[in-house]
């Protein structure tokens, strides 16, 4: 794998936010109470991440030691005002039903955290990269934890309205009696652990294969 | 060494008026959009509390630190009660709402306008059953004690979100009896 399809990819599952790194947490554990939301929550990130990424690593050998985290915060604040600004003039609903997480984008442990570890280090193309495959990483375990939320949660699955159609996708049967608990603060902690230890199985298991398949290589 | 804290104020003096001028310059196009939206959604919800009533001019209100205005709503030409305009300090920030009143001072419809409260809890405020429990109670419920097993359960979590949407109620209540009685 090259450099630079490592640096999109880790994002995604090696290294991913929500996962391995656990970061993001409040966010994550907040929208995933509807699909769209995680959706919509998923890519505001993606963009200020991917543009924070960027403008830091273009200005990292500009910008003093001294004062690099408060012009970090200016920087991803200023992208996040960007992204609230659009959202509220162009998709009203979206960004009613994301409500006070929006503009806490600016303290997501994430954006900072790509901005210390890995924008100020690295090239632009890497640290777009980085921000590219941290953003869908991300968004992506977002998704997954609405999904599972709001199918046993409330037995249906809200998407974004298209004409005539409301966007919503109603499971006969969940539907009457939903797991209530999975929209609410414990159910979302639940899941939460549930599909961390999935997620270290399948790491395991992964790792295990690497080293079988290096010990074969050898021998 | 002044030099150094010169340079360093410079840059980060720089860094925030480039993005002022950035965020200056797309508020310009986002602004008038979302004026024109939230113009929409306050008429939307006025049409809707005004429970068919004929709503009359704007009064502003500058006297209340929560009534800001007020609509008489009249039927047939007569004055049958009062729509008004209300904001009080949330969870998460202010909570305005619209809601109309017999000119009893009872709560006839109620609706959040616009809010920052939290998705999940304070944000029910903006969904329709949430105001059943005030409409046509006297006097208006300002706390969880004053609610039934059910209305209490349904607003748990969202305490402060109850005070505000409440109290609110209430003194728009308060300001319309004042009304009927001038």
């Amino acid at each position: 794998m090259s450099n630079h399809t490592h640096e999109l990819t880790k994002g995604i599952f090696e290294d991913n936010p929500t996962f391995t790194l656990m970061l993001g947490l409040c966010p994550t554990l907040g929208v995933t109470t509807m699909v769209s939301n995680a959706i919509g929550m998923g890519f505001s990130v993606l963009f200020v991440l991917t543009c924070s990424n960027i403008m830091i690593s273009l200005l990292r050998n500009v910008i003093p030691d001294s004062v690099r985290i408060p012009s970090y915060i200016v920087i991803i604040a200023s992208f996040v005002t960007i992204i609230e600004m659009v959202l509220h003039a162009f998709m009203p609903a979206l960004y009613a039903s994301l409500g006070v997480y929006l503009p806490l984008i600016v303290v997501n442990c994430i954006i900072l955290g790509r901005a210390e570890a890995f924008a100020n280090k690295n090239t632009v193309f890497d640290s777009l990269l980085d921000g590219i495959g941290m953003g869908i990483g991300f968004t992506i375990s977002l998704t997954v934890i609405a999904f599972i939320r709001e199918v046993l949660g409330a037995g249906q699955i809200t998407l974004f309205p298209m004409g005539s159609w409301n966007g919503i996708i109603t499971i006969p049967g969940i539907h009457t009696w939903p797991v209530r608990v999975m929209t609410l603060a414990p159910g979302a902690l639940l899941l939460m652990g549930f599909l961390k230890a999935a997620y270290d199985v399948l790491v395991a298991n992964k790792a295990k294969k690497a080293k079988k398949a290096k010990t074969e290589a050898t021998a | 060494m002044t030099k150094t804290y010169l340079k360093t104020s410079f840059i980060l003096a720089l860094i925030c008026a480039c993005a002022a001028f950035i965020l200056a310059e797309l508020n310009g196009v986002t602004a008038p959009k979302i004026a024109a939206y939230e113009a929409q959604k306050t008429l939307s919800a006025l049409e809707a509390v005004s429970n068919g009533q004929n709503i009359g001019d704007e009064e502003f209100v500058t006297d209340n630190g929560i009534v800001s205005a007020y609509y008489p709503l009249t039927t047939e030409g007569k004055t049958t009660g009062y729509l008004l305009k209300m904001g009080k300090s949330g969870y998460g920030g202010m909570v305005n709402l619209v809601a109309s009143f017999d000119l009893n001072g009872l709560v006839t419809a109620a609706k959040v306008v616009s809010d920052s409260e939290t998705p999940g809890l304070g944000k029910k405020s903006e969904e329709d059953w949430y105001m059943t429990k005030f409409i046509g109670t006297d006097p208006i419920p300002t706390k969880k004690s004053e609610l039934s097993a059910d209305d209490a359960a349904a607003i748990s979590g969202a305490s402060i979100t109850f005070g505000a949407v409440s109290a609110a109620l209430d003194a728009g209540s308060q300001f319309v009896k004042t009304k009927g009685a001038k």
